[in-house]
């Protein structure tokens, strides 16, 4: 009794967990399917199920265009941070540039609330003409992912890698070949994980696109709240474009869950 | 193959740590030489300084006699196998043993060659195909020391390559690297903390202390001839007994050592040595393995009263803890035939081989010197 109780309660207790997680995307997927007065039927209503509003999204709102451009800027701003952050770290964690100073320098523009940021931001674009402009957000994007994710790699390149970079360098490597050959494929796992990290930063990035993006240029995250109009919440085509814009996020899942979890266990030098 | 010079090496750190202090030392082509000492006393330093993986504050590093201070480790052309072996963990084997002669542009047919006769020679040739994280320890410690054979260098170096295996396997590595270095014939510099490794596998042994060089010597020579109490006390389990003792004139030039309770006359050979500091106090040396159970000649040993305190019994051999019948000083360690057994408390007298006395200055904590074997 004592055991089938110890095998069932954690069962018990994670179902609940899970429903609690779960039931948010349920109900999306719910209204997705239905019609706005169906959704907000208390208690909850299937009603007649279609697929009008996936049909909607794309037909009434510029839905391809919003992915897109979410798209294009996740990957951009991710494809130009890896590379940069990868060479932050690696110079931090190995020739401790700047000291701590820098470091915390670097974190520190991270621990400001990003409204702050986003007014002079804005002020710059405006300056140098780049207002409205997906480079506008790519770079807003890099101005978060750089940092966070040269954070997050220094780790990868400390301790027994000083020891491997040492042998490479006594086998007859330069220190760009001991860098290229040695340093970055031993820190694979922990950079692809940046790199998913930071894809998806961007991709739920919010608040620089909405003000630094113009008609053609938002992304998802904005797109989706420009359906909360005046005339009231548009929640059926809502939770279909919701639904749509979280297959990216899906499909990345499987790599999340094997290289995240290696990539943020270390120790994969031994 | 070549000879390694260091001339008044010395390394100190951006914090100001002196790690190396103006250390000089000739190690001669195809010599195994070991460098060893107590953790922090600059061994592993040095041995950095010579791969150029740590620059020099001041002094001159020769590799076969070419200047290498400024030359980067890339083209010191030697090979270093660290204690945590640092194989590269996304390679395999091959691809490990590879890396540095593929980096050389040595052509492939010749990487094949040069891997295929190292794997045989270590016993390697069925792991060529594995990932590092695939092997043991001593697997692990093998290729390491391949990848350092096959690209043929100058000179070895080896940063306690043996301290991460356990028991066993470190002694049956210590043969093979013997018989390797017997085999190859290159300069090997190897730092341990381990004075067995250093009395076994050493041609000559640097013993080194808070960054300076204090005896550098073949083993048997630094065994039999500590240049001061740091030596006699580091190499050997047990060590050197040391006691506090004065030397005293007995008259018609002839000495004593006088210990509480105890008194060693010197051998007539070392009398002129020893003559100037008479009166004066020492530190005595006496090796355990050197208390025999039977008198010997009496002009040869000295009785010496003992009280038990403690007996390890090893199996070949029994370690007698004992303290001097007064009760005074530290603790004497005696090596004692494998059937000899004392309890606790009981009192003995052992007979000392006075040829085998060291005294060393106890302000200084050199050997007061005298001739080597009388």
């Amino acid at each position: 009794m004592n055991r089938l109780a110890k095998k069932i309660v954690p069962h018990i207790i994670l179902t609940v967990f899970s429903l609690i997680i779960l039931m948010p995307l349920v109900w999306i997927v719910r209204v997705s399917l239905t019609d706005k007065l169906t959704a907000y039927k208390i208690p909850p209503e299937i009603g007649t199920l279609g697929l009008n509003n996936y049909v909607d999204i794309f037909e009434r709102f510029p839905f391809v265009t919003w992915f897109a451009n979410s798209f294009i800027i996740a990957i951009v701003s991710t494809a130009i941070a890896l590379p940069l952050a990868t060479a932050m770290a690696y110079s931090f964690a190995r020739l401790n540039t700047g000291g701590a100073l820098l470091r915390l320098g670097v974190l520190a523009s991270q621990m400001l609330p990003p409204i702050i940021l986003v007014l002079p931001l804005f002020g710059v674009f405006l300056f140098v003409g780049l207002t409205q402009s997906r480079v506008s957000l790519i770079v807003a994007h890099l101005s978060i992912s750089l940092p966070f994710l040269s954070w997050m790699l220094v780790s990868f390149f400390e301790g027994d890698m000083a020891r491997l970079e040492e042998a490479a360098r006594v086998d007859g490597a330069s220190r760009w070949q001991a860098f290229l050959l040695v340093a970055v494929p031993v820190a694979a796992p922990g950079i692809l994980a940046a790199g998913l990290l930071g894809f998806i930063l961007s991709w739920n990035e919010f608040l620089f696109v909405l003000v630094l993006s113009g008609p053609g240029t938002q992304t998802l995250p904005v797109g989706l709240a420009s359906l909360e109009t005046h005339a009231g919440v548009e929640i059926a085509p809502l939770a279909a474009a919701t639904v749509v814009s979280l297959l990216p996020v899906f499909a990345l899942l499987p790599f999340l869950r094997k290289h995240l979890i290696k990539g943020l266990s270390l120790g994969a030098l031994k | 193959m070549a000879s390694i010079t260091l001339d008044k090496i010395t390394k100190v750190y951006p914090n100001d740590v002196t790690a190396v202090n103006g250390v000089s030392l000739d190690i001669r082509d195809g010599e195994f030489m070991i460098l060893l000492g107590p953790s922090g006393c600059g061994k592993s330093t040095t041995l950095r300084m010579i791969a150029g993986l740590e620059a020099i504050s001041s002094g001159d590093m020769l590799i076969g006699g070419r200047r290498v201070n400024d030359v980067d480790p890339a083209d010191r052309d030697i090979a270093i196998v660290f204690q945590n072996y640092a194989l590269y963990p996304h390679m395999t084997v091959a691809k490990n043993l590879a890396f540095g002669l593929k980096l050389r542009h040595v052509p492939a047919s010749e990487i094949e060659t040069r891997i295929n006769r190292v794997a045989a020679l270590l016993g390697i040739e069925p792991l060529l195909g594995r990932k590092p994280s695939q092997l043991s320890g001593g697997q692990r410690q093998r290729v390491a020391l391949g990848r350092a054979l096959v690209r043929e260098p100058q000179a070895f170096l080896l940063d306690e390559p043996l301290s991460n295996l356990d028991a066993t396997l470190r002694s049956s590595m210590r043969t093979e690297l013997i018989k390797l270095h017997h085999t190859l014939g290159t300069t090997i510099v190897h730092v341990t903390h381990d004075q067995v490794e250093a009395m076994t596998m050493g041609e000559r042994i640097c013993i080194m202390k808070d960054g300076d060089i204090v005896q550098v010597g073949e083993p048997m020579e630094v065994y039999r001839n500590p240049a001061n109490t740091f030596v006699a006390s580091f190499l050997a389990t047990p060590p050197m007994n040391l006691l506090p003792g004065r030397i005293e004139s007995v008259g018609a030039g002839a000495l004593v050592v006088a210990m509480d309770g105890v008194a060693l006359p010197v051998p007539t050979a070392f009398q002129a040595a020893y003559a100037s500091h008479s009166g004066k106090p020492v530190i005595v040396g006496l090796r355990p393995e050197d208390f025999h159970l039977a008198a010997g000649d009496a002009a040869r040993t000295a009785p010496i009263d003992l009280v038990t305190i403690t007996t390890e019994v090893l199996g070949p051999e029994v370690i007698l803890v004992a303290n001097l019948a007064s009760g005074a000083g530290p603790e004497i360690h005696a090596r004692m035939p494998r059937d000899f057994r004392a309890k606790i408390g009981q009192p003995l007298t052992l007979h000392f081989d006075l040829a085998e006395i060291q005294l060393f200055d106890p302000e200084t904590t050199r050997v007061l010197p005298r001739p080597a074997h009388p």
